[in-house]
């Protein structure tokens, strides 16, 4: 497998959980060909490292905040992504931007690295999303499969009928 | 091209906030703070009690096992469940493994940083640099070509204006001690470590299915088959495996992590002197085939290593006097975790504010107290308590470092101590792995493939009212959850991590907590570059992200 989708955020911090979710509607609903690798990389940290690498293609879905109404949806490719440049690092709090600053140093990048990002309405304690962004994960979805087709990918929907 | 600026949300779980009165050069007063509001708590009441490890895992992408361990701990605790001796030996491999690697990414990643200037190894000379390595140890990366190539790569990063993860260190700072040279050492196995990290984590992938959030916790053992004959399951492959990781842990700890931290402390040992504490927690860890733990579980008070005492839970209490939170019997009142509440009651100032309000209540961390006292929780206290039992592998490995460094076990009190211990540990832990793996296979080889105990599994089988405790001596320290579960159903959990013991604001008798107490007394060369207070607050591994700020006082 050459390609990897990896959904991060907390799952219990409400519109912080829209990666994972992204990953189980990925899962559950579509069949790729030739077979990508989609993971829910939860609460993040270098151990996602090993992923970054494994790869030649790797999409990232996470909320970002663009300073834009929730909901808003943008893919930021490589370059685009800033690196890390805020306080001390404290290894156990790495973010999208750290992991890729050490992929970066580490010379492990993949070929081509995209962030499917979106604006969260909401990081409370709670177990759901909140229902801007449950709207707009067919939005979202979509903008993944744009890219896995523009690799060369083929998605197909699963029918749930029984 | 208009340009957008980006932060992705955070998702820790909290922050720290540490607010230092520095007075003469010295810091006078100190106030730790958490600014965020965990509340895990809350969304746990009424779930499946077997679940509940599903969800406190997802609170941190790095501690992630360890709540899951002390949640299964606490079912198990509460339901009078036995685990069969293989699923604690893969939970003990599972625990180990984590350890040593944190302890690792700690020093190099977190804490080395307080202690070696970046930007002054661009100065040193590669062939002196080897040669200080191979003085120090016989790891294989010693030559003077390996060093400049290391040196070469840093001034890339440097010329290209991008420190990246290096910058905003305080760099030329008076208070860094090293030679050029050493601090080339430190940053070349900063990279290395970056590289092994990745590698020797693997073995968690192996047991857990997954990393991060590993899939394969169970109330009352592991959900991961033993079958020689399988492929899917644990057969003489992944004991191949498993010890193929535990050698690359010992092999690095011992030749690269250790030999740093010595080399490194040597020209620190005046940090001997600053960051002590008086009280310490150890619930010990890794259960043995005997019942007992390998590393002891006690606590010590006022620095009387002649006497330890047992651990005993009910003796822990939590204080809201001075946090963010309001119990029904009153803001002075100590709750056992049993009966603990989680109400929210901010009367901080409004953000964005420059202070802490600290006359009144100024932190959304609670303040845990044993018998009354602050604890410090972490490698510090589990080498205390397991030197002072007179644990052999422990007391062995910590003479060695206090030697090497000419310094004595009252010099452990300190943030130098702390710092060595956190080494003592991922060097006895990294060895005691592969007794570990020894015993797994020796007990597949007779035959034993025993992983969970489920008796208890259905609920129908559970009383309508139990409580439990989960301890773990995870790498910060002591983590200990608590459950009370009726009508098959989670009445209340509560959460005492060891980030809430070492961080703890004042309690209801005024009393600081481990940092802030350890704080005291520090000196601070300019109170805008406050590193060495960075030194003392690392040294714990904090599990918030360290917000300095400093109050000077200037005496007229």
């Amino acid at each position: 497998m050459e390609i990897g989708v990896i959904g991060v955020g907390n799952i219990l911090m409400q519109d912080e959980g829209v990666g994972p979710k992204v990953v189980e509607i990925l899962k559950s609903s579509y069949k790729f060909e030739p077979e990508i690798e989609i993971i829910d990389g939860g609460t993040l940290g270098l151990d996602l490292l090993p992923y970054i690498e494994k790869y030649k293609k790797v999409i990232i879905v996470d909320v970002v905040d663009f300073g834009k109404e929730p909901g808003f949806i943008k893919v930021l490719k490589g370059e685009e992504i800033p690196p890390y440049l805020k306080t001390k690092l404290s290894a156990h709090h790495v973010g999208v931007q750290d992991l890729l600053e050490v992929a970066r140093l580490l010379g492990v990048m993949p070929e081509e690295l995209v962030l499917v990002g979106i604006q969260p309405q909401s990081i409370e304690l709670g177990l759901d999303l909140t229902p801007i962004l449950i709207g707009k994960l067919n939005e979202l979805v979509n903008e993944i499969l744009l890219i896995l087709n523009k690799w060369g990918v083929k998605c197909v929907l699963l029918s749930h009928q029984r | 091209m208009a340009r957008l600026v980006i932060d992705p949300v955070t998702r820790i779980e909290g922050h720290m906030r540490c607010e230092a009165v520095v007075a003469d050069g010295k810091v006078k007063d100190a106030y730790s703070s958490c600014t965020m509001w965990r509340g895990i708590e809350v969304i746990m009441k009424g779930r499946d009690p077997r679940e509940a490890w599903i969800f406190v895992q997802r609170l941190c992408g790095v501690c992630t096992t360890v709540h899951a361990i002390a949640s299964i701990r606490a079912v198990e605790d509460a339901l009078k469940i036995k685990v069969p001796r293989n699923a604690d030996l893969i939970r003990n491999l599972i625990i180990g493994n984590q350890c040593v690697q944190d302890h690792v990414i700690h020093f190099y990643h977190l804490h080395a940083l307080d202690w070696v200037d970046v930007v002054s190894a661009l100065k040193a000379d590669p062939a002196k640099t080897s040669e200080l390595a191979k003085s120090i140890s016989s790891w294989h990366n010693n030559s003077a070509t390996y060093f400049k190539a290391v040196q070469d790569k840093l001034k890339a990063f440097v010329e290209r204006g991008q420190l990246g993860i290096f910058s905003n260190g305080y760099w030329g700072h008076p208070a860094y001690k090293l030679p050029p040279e050493a601090n080339l050492l430190a940053v070349a196995h900063y990279l290395e470590a970056l590289d092994w990290q990745r590698e020797v984590i693997k073995m968690m992938a192996i047991l857990g299915a997954k990393n991060p959030h590993p899939q394969t916790f169970l109330v009352g053992g592991m959900a991961i088959p033993i079958d020689p004959e399988s492929q899917n399951a644990i057969n003489a492959h992944t004991i191949a495996a498993l010890n193929k990781y535990a050698d690359m842990g010992i092999e690095f700890v011992e030749k690269v992590y250790i030999p740093d931290l010595i080399a490194i402390a040597s020209f620190y040992k005046d940090w001997t002197k600053y960051g002590g504490n008086s009280n310490f927690l150890a619930c010990g860890e890794y259960p043995e085939a005997t019942g007992k733990l390998w590393l002891p579980a006690g606590v010590i008070k006022n620095k009387n290593l002649k006497e330890i005492y047992p651990l005993d839970h009910k003796k822990v209490m939590e204080y809201i006097t001075r946090s963010y939170y309001t119990y029904s019997k009153g803001d002075k009142v100590g709750l056992h975790p049993w009966d603990g509440e989680t109400t929210p009651n901010y009367t901080g100032p409004k953000p964005p504010y420059e202070y802490l309000n600290v006359d009144g209540k100024y932190s959304w961390g609670k303040a845990p107290r044993y018998e009354e006292l602050p604890m410090e929780v972490g490698p510090l206290a589990r080498v205390l308590v397991a030197y002072a039992s007179g644990h052999k592998e422990v007391k062995e490995v910590t003479d060695m470092v206090m030697k090497k460094l000419g310094i004595g076990l009252n010099d452990m009190f300190s943030t130098l101590g702390r710092t060595a211990a956190r080494g003592v540990i991922a060097l006895v832990t990294a060895y005691k792995i592969k007794d570990f793996i020894s015993e797994l296979a020796a007990n597949i080889k007779k035959g034993d493939y025993t992983i969970a105990n489920t008796e208890k599994w259905d609920p129908k089988t559970w009383p309508q009212e139990a409580k439990g405790v989960g301890w773990h001596d995870a790498p910060r320290g002591a983590l200990s959850h608590y459950i009370v579960i009726k009508n098959k159903k989670i009445e209340n959990y509560q959460m005492v991590v060891p980030s809430t013991w070492n961080l703890s604001p004042r309690d209801h008798k005024g009393v600081r907590g481990p940092v802030e107490e350890a704080l005291i007394g520090t000196p601070v060369a300019d109170p805008k570059q406050p590193l060495e207070l960075l030194r003392t607050i690392h040294s714990f591994d904090p599990c918030m992200a360290c917000g300095m700020h400093v109050i000077e006082v200037k005496e007229e």
